[in-house]
C-alpha cells in the first residue's frame, strides 16, 4: 500500500476520486488532499507519497507547473492527470512535463482501476 | 418555439442540431457517470430563460480560438440532489459543497465542449468555474442572439444547460 496525493481545486472531485479509489479496490494507505499546485508542493514537503493524481486547470499554480516543480525537486513519483482537458496537445505537454498518464473526467471506478492498478 | 440559434452553429462551423447533440451528449455522459442520473432532454427550449428563483448557476468561460460561456442553472432542491449523489451523502442545505459541485459539473461540461471545438487543447483556455446562487437573480448575456439553452429533466426535477459560443478571428 502507498500514500496518495490528490491535487484538485474542487473538494467534490477530491472526495469522488478518494471514493472511486476504494470502490476500484485499489489499496491505499493515507490520502492527502491539496486544492492547487502550491498546496500540493507543500504537502509533498511533509508527506511521502507513492502516487500523485492531479488536475490541470487550477488557480494559483496549475497542474502543468505543479508537475514541472515536482520533477525539478528531484521526485520521480508517478503522476497521473485527472482532468477535463482531453486535447492531445495538452496531454502531450503534461507527459513531456513528467506525467506518466492521464484520465479524462468524467470517469468510472473501473477506468481508474485500469489506469492506476499497476502503479500501486 | 425557439430553436437553437443559427448564429451559434455558424460560429462553431457546426449545424445547430449537431451542436445541440454535443451538449446533450456531454450532459448525459457527465450526469450518468458522476451523478448517477440518467437525464432526459427536452430540446428545444420553448422560450429563453434569463430570470432564476431559488437557484444556483455554475459557469466556466472559454477563451482563445473560441470564446464563450458554458452554464448550468439548477433550482436549489435539484442542486442539493446532484451534490448528494456526487458525494454519496445526504445534502439538505445550500452550502459550499453545493456550489463546488455545480462548479465542477460546469467544468466537466465545458471540458467536453472544449474537446469538440479545440485543435489539440492548447488553443482554447478554460476558466476556473464561477458559481452564483440566490433567491432571485437575472443573467443577461451581452447578446442573446448567440446563446443556446437546453432543458433537462430527471425524476421530476428540471435544469438548464446553456452554451454561448463565438469563433474569434485569427
Amino acid at each position: 500500500m502507498a500514500n496518495v496525493l490528490i491535487v484538485d481545486d474542487s473538494s467534490t472531485m477530491r472526495k469522488i476520486i478518494s471514493r472511486a479509489l476504494r470502490q476500484a479496490g485499489i489499496e491505499v494507505d493515507e490520502i492527502y488532499e491539496a486544492a492547487d499546485g502550491i498546496e500540493g508542493l507543500n504537502s509533498l514537503s511533509s508527506n511521502s507519497v507513492g502516487l500523485i493524481l492531479s488536475d490541470i486547470n487550477m488557480p494559483n499554480m496549475d497542474g502543468l507547473e505543479f508537475i514541472r516543480q515536482v520533477r525539478a525537486n528531484g521526485s520521480n513519483v508517478p503522476i497521473v492527470m485527472i482532468t477535463t482537458e482531453g486535447g492531445e496537445d495538452i496531454i502531450r505537454e503534461a507527459i513531456n512535463s513528467g506525467a506518466c498518464d492521464s484520465i479524462k473526467k468524467p470517469f468510472t471506478p473501473d477506468q481508474l482501476n485500469e489506469k492506476l492498478g499497476g502503479l500501486l | 418555439m425557439t430553436p437553437l440559434n443559427l448564429a451559434v452553429a455558424e460560429a462553431t462551423n457546426l449545424h445547430e442540431d449537431e451542436l445541440a447533440s454535443y451538449v446533450i451528449t456531454a450532459a448525459k455522459e457527465v450526469f450518468g457517470t458522476m451523478v448517477m442520473m440518467e437525464l432526459e432532454d427536452s430540446y428545444p427550449l420553448r422560450e429563453p430563460i434569463t430570470h432564476f428563483s431559488c437557484s444556483v448557476t455554475g459557469m466556466v468561460g472559454l477563451a482563445g480560438a473560441y470564446s464563450g460561456i458554458l452554464s448550468i442553472h439548477c433550482p436549489h432542491e435539484f442542486a442539493m440532489k446532484i451534490t448528494s449523489n456526487m458525494l454519496g451523502m445526504d445534502v439538505e442545505e445550500m452550502s459550499a459543497d453545493v456550489h463546488d459541485a455545480l462548479g465542477e459539473i460546469a467544468n466537466m461540461l465545458g471540458g467536453y465542449v472544449k474537446q469538440i471545438i479545440s485543435k489539440g487543447g492548447l488553443d482554447i483556455n478554460l476558466s476556473i468555474p464561477t458559481v452564483i446562487s440566490g433567491e432571485e437573480y437575472t443573467i443577461n448575456f451581452m447578446s442573446d442572439s448567440d446563446c443556446v439553452s437546453i432543458p433537462f429533466t430527471y425524476d421530476g426535477g428540471r435544469f438548464l444547460v446553456g452554451l454561448k459560443l463565438k469563433k474569434e478571428s485569427a
